[in-house]
């Protein structure tokens, strides 16, 4: 061969393995596919150098993508052909790698296919972009496939080019669309009433996607034996695809099932229009307020009760800016239902009549709030509701029915007790029939603050009304006492009575009155009793006490209280609250009083206090004893008396036989006069208690008057027996009876002269005697006032009054020329305590027992001689020493 | 309980008249009440009705303590005519003694039906009809 043309050839072979190198891989095999030479792009690839590389099978260097492809070609090249084409190969990090490549045999020298050379492009990138649209158009294909939409490709002239499965599902296997070739569905009449074709026509003509909701047909469900036609809406979307040069291509139809979507807005729509109709025609007010608190709706309830005289007027209203509503703190309510999100429900009391621009409402109400907080469904803002209540009625009823509670509560129903209020707007008294029948008129009587008052004395009625204007002006409560004049019967009645508040306003005055007359009277008589016993009992100059057998006292005096020496509560007992008692006298005197049922008259000397008491025990008819008590020690004429005990003790033995009776005498008139006037105290006490009418009462308090003085005047005589009969050793003076008598007889002077009696004396036989004056005194008083007493009516009363001396006894003679008395029938009693013989009213019985008791006590006697009708002669005898 | 016909009140004390009176004739247990402040005067009219047996009266209260004519006098006097009255009066004795005493020798009295001790008492006053 040419060795230049060899040579040019080898070149030319260089050359294009430099060429290959540059840009392709190159893989020579033998026959048993094994590498036997690689250029460097296959070892920059494999990052392996040619000896490596070199004596392996090349599957194992580059595994092909598919062996049935390798194999194929390898058969084919081994056979002395060429193949060229795309084969993949897997890289040793397992990427692909593709190549457009050519494979060649290479022969021997004598033809024979000894291996082959793969050259090849790497076209990885753009295969697996290849790759990549393949499987992305598979995948679109199947997801248009399967899409749950019906997707339907239309010519622009509706000529039907693609759909889906699901499209042909909507459209079922039955349409026109399957049968009839030549089916022109624009021109459908249902579909042109249906708006199907109207939206076709429209994203064909405008070039826009038009959406519809459309009836797409009827449905047949069959429910028992009734086959019944259901709508089954669809949302149909049109969109044209424009090709390359902006020409209309295709136009896409897309259904989609809204029925069930459709219908559930259908049945919202309509329970929509339910709930609206509801609360449209709610018995209760409904109002809805936006976000801000204006007023979005309002039902009719709620629009015929605010009354609104101009409607309008509600546009501006804001519940959290309205004077009313802030005033009632509607606002806070408004934000608390919003800021909490909570359900609010309260009883609010709001005065219309404050507000003039949304309601001419005009009154005070009550409503019963519920004010929720509701997020719109469309807008999703949280709105607010309010239902409103109107529960005045109620709430008056309630009202009403508290105050009737609380007014039976005060009232009471048992006792004389009443209740009343007076409502002060409209000046009328609510009474209850308790109070009707304490005023003394019939129930339901209307009642005003008028008439009530009129009920009450001009001042007690003037003292009331100042009472309830203080009451309203001030709150002041008060009580009171005033008296009534019930159906012309007076009483007394209790008056309270305490404002009530309703929101700060005095809107009454309430109280109860109640019937307190037969309670003061008790109060009263009892309260008088004690007090007249009191100052009857203080009065008197001597210690008193009423005890029981056992000592308990039941009644002192205020003297009796000195002498004991301290205030002394009733019903302790007397020998520890005098304790000075105890081991003396007293106590054996008082078994003595209660056994015998007599009088007890004794003294005692306290020495430690060096203190003389007399004692006079009494037996009550109740049990009781009666002591009277007299302090004696600062008389000197007890002083005396002791003295003259010890010195002249003889005397006195004689007379004690005597004055011990004398004692007994005194004992039984005081239990006989005393008790009379005690009975019929008890017995007026008694009677005064049960009294029934002021009247009644009022007599016995009169009787009970002339009994105590009866009693206070027996007391007085007694007190002053009782000192006669102590006072054995009064002082004796060397008196003149003509001194005395002219003395008494200056006392006497009115009767004297009144009477026109004329005495006479004769005094010249005894002239004086030695005896105490006030004795003296006292029985010359006595026969003069007894002979003015009772002197004769039929001719000039005179008294002749005589001494003589007998046996050293001086004897005093008085006569008169009176009455007389029947010595046969009341000789006995001439000289007793409290006898009388005459109905003269000015006789008290009392003279002539103290005229004796003196002459005794000095150890003198008295004695009488008379005949009716020719005055009477006493004769006294006064011992002399 | 039969209503007893008329009732005598023999007692010098006015207190003591008037508030026997008020409360007998609040027991109603008489037709009438009639009050003496002198027992001769009693006696008087006794002798004089002798006769009239619906004047003469059912009960006396008779008091022993008073002036002029005293109880016992009236109770001697009595004795001495009753028994030609033509029906029997019950006679109480009404005072302020507690003398045994004097209950001893009222009780010597056959004709006295009881011996009371003032002050009256609405008890008392039911026992005596």
């Amino acid at each position: 061969m040419n060795v230049v043309r060899l040579e040019q050839h080898y070149r030319y072979l260089q050359h294009l393995e430099a060429a290959i190198n540059a840009c392709a891989f190159s893989v020579s095999i033998d026959a048993l596919g094994i590498v036997t030479a690689v250029n460097l792009q296959v070892t920059t690839l494999l990052h392996q150098s040619p000896d490596l590389l070199i004596g392996r099978p090349l599957t194992s260097i580059l595994p092909p993508e598919s062996l049935v492809q390798w194999y194929d070609w390898y058969s084919k090249v081994l056979d002395g052909a060429s193949v060229s084409g795309e084969i993949g190969f897997k890289l040793p990090d397992n990427s692909p790698l593709w190549l457009e490549a050519g494979c060649s045999p290479v022969c021997t020298n004598d033809g024979q296919v000894e291996g082959c050379i793969i050259i090849g492009m790497d076209i990885t990138s753009k295969k697996l972009a290849a790759i990549k649209r393949e499987q992305n158009e598979i995948y679109y294909s199947q997801v248009l496939e399967h899409l749950p939409l019906g997707l339907q490709q239309f010519g622009t002239n509706g000529e039907n080019i693609d759909m889906n499965s699901r499209q042909r599902e909507i459209w079922g296997d039955a349409h026109p669309f399957f049968i009839n070739p030549d089916y022109k569905w624009l021109q459908d009449p249902f579909y042109r009433l249906n708006g199907l074709a109207a939206i076709f026509e429209e994203a064909r003509d405008t070039g826009k996607t038009i959406k519809k909701e459309i009836l797409l047909r009827y449905r047949e469900k069959r429910i028992r034996n009734i086959t019944r036609l259901y709508p089954v809406y669809f949302e149909a979307t049109v969109f044209p695809l424009t090709d390359k040069a902006r020409n209309m291509a295709n136009l896409f139809l897309i259904l989609d099932d809204i029925t069930e979507k459709k219908l559930s807005e259908l049945s919202l729509q309509k329970s929509e229009r339910l709930l609206d109709n509801i609360i449209e025609n709610l018995p209760i007010g409904y109002i809805q307020f936006d976000n801000f608190g204006f007023i979005r709706r309002i039902n009719q309830t709620q629009r015929v009760f605010f009354n609104s005289p101009n409607p309008a007027m509600r546009q501006p209203f804001n519940v959290m800016n309205d004077e009313l509503s802030i005033a009632f703190e509607l606002d806070k309510l408004f934000a608390q239902a919003l800021d909490q999100n909570k359900t609010f429900r309260i009883e609010k009391r709001i005065d219309f009549s404050q507000d003039s621009n949304w309601t001419t409402v005009d009154r005070e109400v009550y409503l019963d709030l519920t004010v929720f907080p509701v997020v719109e469904p469309v807008d999703k803002e949280m709105i607010v509701v309010a239902l409103v209540n109107d529960i005045t009625e109620k709430r008056a009823q309630e009202e009403e029915n508290k105050k009737n509670q609380v007014f039976l509560q005060q009232t009471g129903s048992i006792g004389k007790i009443g209740g009343w209020e007076l409502d002060t707007d409209t000046r009328f008294m609510r009474w209850t029939d308790q109070s009707y029948f304490i005023h003394g008129c019939l129930p339901q009587e209307e009642i005003s603050l008028h008439k009530a008052l009129s009920f009450y004395s001009a001042e007690a009625r003037e003292n009331l009304q100042q009472l309830l204007k203080n009451c309203s002006d001030t709150g002041r409560p008060f009580d009171v006492y005033l008296s009534v004049v019930a159906n012309g019967q007076q009483k007394r009645v209790r008056y309270i009575g305490q404002p009530g508040y309703e929101d700060g306003r005095l809107v009454r005055i309430y109280g109860v009155v109640q019937d307190v007359t037969e309670q003061l009277e008790i109060k009263d008589a009892l309260t008088r009793n004690t007090e007249l016993m009191r100052l009857f009992f203080d009065t008197i100059d001597m210690g008193y006490a009423a005890m029981e057998k056992n000592g308990n006292l039941n009644f002192l005096n205020r003297k009796a209280e000195k002498m004991i020496g301290h205030s002394v509560a009733i019903g302790s007992n007397i020998f520890e609250e005098f304790p000075r008692l105890s081991g003396t006298v007293f106590y054996p005197r008082l078994q003595e009083c209660i056994e015998q049922q007599t009088s007890q008259s004794f003294g005692i000397y306290f020495s430690g206090a060096d203190k003389w008491y007399d004692f006079l025990l009494t037996p009550m008819q109740d049990g009781g004893i009666s002591v009277f008590m007299r302090d004696i020690t600062d008389s000197r004429k007890l002083q005396k008396e002791l003295r003259k005990a010890n010195e002249q003790l003889s005397n006195l033995n004689k007379n004690l036989v005597n004055q011990n009776k004398q004692l007994e005498d005194f004992a039984h008139i005081t239990s006989h006069n005393l008790r009379a006037p005690i009975a019929n105290l008890k017995a007026l006490m008694v009677m005064h208690n049960e009294a029934s009418s002021q009247h009644e009462r009022e007599l016995y308090l009169s009787m009970l008057h002339e009994v105590i003085k009866k009693i206070d005047e027996t007391l007085n005589d007694l007190v002053e027996v009782v000192q006669i009969r102590k006072d054995v050793n009064v002082e004796k003076e060397k008196l003149l009876f003509a001194e005395r008598l002219q003395k008494v007889m200056d006392i006497l002077l009115v009767d004297i002269e009144t009477s026109n009696i004329k005495i006479t004396y004769n005094f010249e036989a005894a002239p004086f005697i030695e005896y105490p004056k006030v004795y003296l005194d006292s029985i010359l008083q006595n026969f003069i006032t007894n002979a003015i007493r009772y002197r004769s009516p039929d001719r000039d009363p005179a008294l002749h009054l005589e001494t003589t001396k007998v046996n050293e006894s001086i004897i005093l003679t008085v006569q008169d020329n009176g009455i007389g008395i029947d010595m046969e029938r009341f000789g006995n009693k001439l000289f007793g305590f409290r006898k009388t013989f005459h109905k003269n009213k000015d006789a008290k019985g009392i003279g002539l027992f103290i005229t004796k008791t003196q002459v005794e006590a000095m150890g003198g006697n008295i004695k009488a001689e008379s005949h009716p009708g020719e005055g009477t002669k006493f004769i006294i005898t006064f011992r002399t020493e | 309980m039969k209503l007893l016909n008329m009732i005598f009140i023999v007692d010098d004390d006015p207190i003591h008249q008037q508030i026997a009176k008020i409360m007998i004739e609040r027991q109603a247990i008489s037709t009438g009440i009639r009050v003496f402040s002198d027992a001769q005067e009693v006696l008087d009219y006794l002798r004089d009705k002798s006769g009239d047996s619906e004047a003469l009266p059912d009960l006396i209260l008779l008091d022993l303590n008073m002036p002029v004519m005293d109880g016992w006098e009236f109770l001697e006097e009595y004795a001495l005519f009753c028994q030609q009255l033509p029906k029997q009066i019950k006679i109480f004795v009404l005072t302020s003694s507690i003398d045994e005493k004097d209950r001893e020798r009222v009780a010597g009295y056959s004709f006295v039906t009881g011996y009371l001790t003032k002050p009256l008492s609405k008890e008392i006053i039911s026992h005596l009809s």
